[in-house]
């Protein structure tokens, strides 16, 4: 067993979510207790019983995924796809958006808006769990509560719920920002591109720490208190303590939900659409955002296309370096 | 002393994250509740007192508000039961069966699970259109089937490998059939495990916006995200009536979420630990 798969079954809350990858990687260590049936049936039992899910995503994701290939080296807007036109132009798609300066300024802000999101969430993801290692048993509970129900929210609904925090004229933000000593009586958060971003942020960050403080938290509780005393008879503070014994530990934990969250913020939509439409003055689009308005708003769907390839392309690349230091840790055991 | 102090900073530290993690939940169920003289006031009044449904009402009684509820539920139960079919036999392969090819398609799926469904958006606009699918809620159904196959996949093999093998080798060496001993023994194991992943790709398919928004036109076909989303401009800015939605909207959500939490973990760490 690699030694993640040790941390998450330290008996802490392990997060629902952490599921598939984290905790997946546990159980491959112990399944090779298969039952081994006799006979030519039970061989091929096994491909009849994978084939209904093989053609599932073979027909719902590789076709479309194909057909979004395809249709990024067409020319295809509303008038091409009324009439059934099938106008292939190359690479004009992909040369038309490498030479607009918009396109690089979205891609520029999707990167940027994705690091400051996960950057976020790790350290104060990071320091949550630190704190839910410390406090009293009371203290702890409540706090785990207040967690669960910030990461339950629906993503539109916690949207909605942020903006009237942060209303003009009545939202509680501004308020206490007045009380605190500002002036911000009807201060409009969504007024500039970067103030608006800024709230996206917190919304996504809001959400997102929750997962990574419980994972990490699960590591915490799986170092032994001998470790942390042994290190201060060594005379190491408290920095030193989180710089030598609890980041090597949790070094798999961090790569993972690290991973995880680019993945999740890099191809955001929901939040960023109900704040503001990708607005104000068109700042706050991402690549999300800006495939769908140049697809399904403006009809420019071989464009659109070409957008969402480089999109796949820019993730399936942080996904194949994921995948395999996955694969060297396991190889490590 | 010092000692002392420390304790009371991270008490400190522990109700202020307290504050701004709960904070925002109590206050989308105290703004729904509150009249709206009280929610348009310049000091936050902090109690919903006095106390008023009208909200709710007024949200429950838009049109079509039946419809959407009624969309919701059969696009996401059947997506559900869709993708619980077919994942239950994957999961039963790779959780059984020692086979060539077993690792290269668990890869697949951990690849999968991770794809930004987001990015097509435009060959699934095009699919549908060709089908005659848009605004049908067959297509979300389709869907969300194949977003919540790749993680209800990993569950549930989970689970599976958590019941040994000998319980069915022993009820085969009784004489019954491979089928009989899944239906017999592993099945009434593994229903825990069945409701806690089925309520995880429930709630996904619940909260599912995009595709809803983007291929649900017609207004008698909006799931409730979509009503939601749709809420605030056609309101303008009544918070009272835009919180009361999202009340009834969340609260499913929040039920089932701490089920699947406890019953999830329970499972999913079985599973692990028993190596």
């Amino acid at each position: 067993m690699s030694t993640d798969d040790d941390l998450l079954t330290g008996g802490a809350p392990v997060p629902a979510a952490a599921g598939p990858t984290a905790v997946a990687t546990a159980a491959e260590a112990d399944s090779s207790k298969r039952t081994a049936g006799p006979g030519r049936r039970a061989r091929v039992l096994p491909y009849l019983l994978i084939a209904p899910s093989i053609a599932a995503f073979a027909l719902l994701l590789g076709y479309p995924l194909y057909l979004n290939v395809r249709i990024s080296f067409q020319k295809l807007d509303l008038a091409e796809l009324v009439q059934r036109l099938t106008v292939f132009r190359g690479l004009a798609n992909y040369r038309a958006i490498f030479s607009d300066s918009f396109f690089w300024s979205v891609t520029l802000r999707t990167v940027l808006f994705t690091a400051a999101c996960v950057g976020l969430t790790m350290v104060l993801g990071t320091l949550i769990a630190l704190l839910l290692d410390r406090l009293g048993k009371t203290m702890r509970l409540l706090l785990s509560v207040s967690l669960v129900l910030a990461w339950a929210m629906p993503a539109l609904t916690a949207t909605v719920v942020w903006q009237w925090l942060f209303d003009t004229q009545f939202g509680v933000v501004n308020w206490l920002l007045t009380r605190l000593g500002g002036d911000f009586t009807n201060h409009s958060w969504f007024a500039t591109g970067l103030s608006t971003f800024a709230i996206i942020v917190a919304i996504v960050v809001w959400q997102a720490i929750p997962f990574v403080a419980f994972t990490l938290y699960a590591g915490l509780t799986a170092i032994p208190r001998e470790l942390y005393d042994a290190i201060r008879v060594d005379g190491a503070g408290a920095w030193r303590t989180f710089r030598s014994l609890i980041v090597p530990v949790l070094r798999p934990l961090f790569m993972i939900t690290a991973f995880l969250s680019i993945i999740w913020d890099f191809k955001l939509f929901t939040q960023i659409w109900l704040v503001r439409q990708g607005g104000p003055n068109r700042q706050t689009i991402t690549l999300g955002i800006y495939a769908y308005q140049e697809g399904i708003a403006s009809g420019h769907f071989g464009k659109a296309a070409a957008i969402s390839m480089v999109m796949v392309l820019l993730l399936l690349t942080a996904l194949v370096y994921y995948i395999r230091t996955m694969l060297r840790t396991q190889e490590d055991v | 002393m010092r000692r002392k102090s420390r304790r009371a900073l991270t008490n400190l530290a522990g109700v202020l994250a307290i504050g701004v993690f709960a904070f925002p939940v109590y206050w989308m169920f105290a703004t729904a509740f509150k009249p709206t003289v009280d929610i348009l006031s310049y000091t936050p009044k902090w109690l919903p007192v006095p106390f008023t449904l009208q909200h709710f009402s007024t949200a429950i009684h838009r049109p079509h508000f039946g419809d959407y509820v009624r969309n919701s539920l059969v696009v996401t139960l059947s997506a559900v039961l869709l993708s619980l079919l077919f994942a239950l036999l994957a999961a039963f392969a790779v959780g059984r069966f020692n086979f060539r090819g077993r690792k290269a398609y668990l890869l697949a799926v951990m690849i999968v699970q991770m794809a930004p469904f987001e990015a097509l958006l435009i060959p699934f606009f095009l699919v549908l259109r060709g089908v005659n699918l848009l605004n049908q809620l067959p297509a979300l159904i389709l869907i969300y089937f194949i977003f919540t196959m790749p993680f209800t996949i990993w569950a549930l093999r989970g689970f599976v490998i958590s019941i040994p093998p000998e319980l069915e080798e022993a009820a085969m060496v009784d004489g019954a059939s491979r089928f009989q001993a899944f239906m017999r023994v592993v099945f009434p194991l593994l229903a825990p495990g069945l409701v806690a992943t089925s309520v995880f790709a429930f709630v996904t398919a619940w909260n599912e916006f995009l595709y809803a928004f983007v291929f649900m036109t017609d207004e008698a076909r909006y799931t409730l995200p979509v009503w939601l989303s749709s809420f605030r401009t056609a309101f303008g800015t009544d918070w009272g009536g835009t919180m009361a939605a999202s009340t009834l909207f969340t609260i499913p959500v929040l039920i089932f979420f701490l089920i699947v939490q406890r019953r999830l973990v329970s499972g999913l760490t079985a599973g692990a630990v028993k190596g």
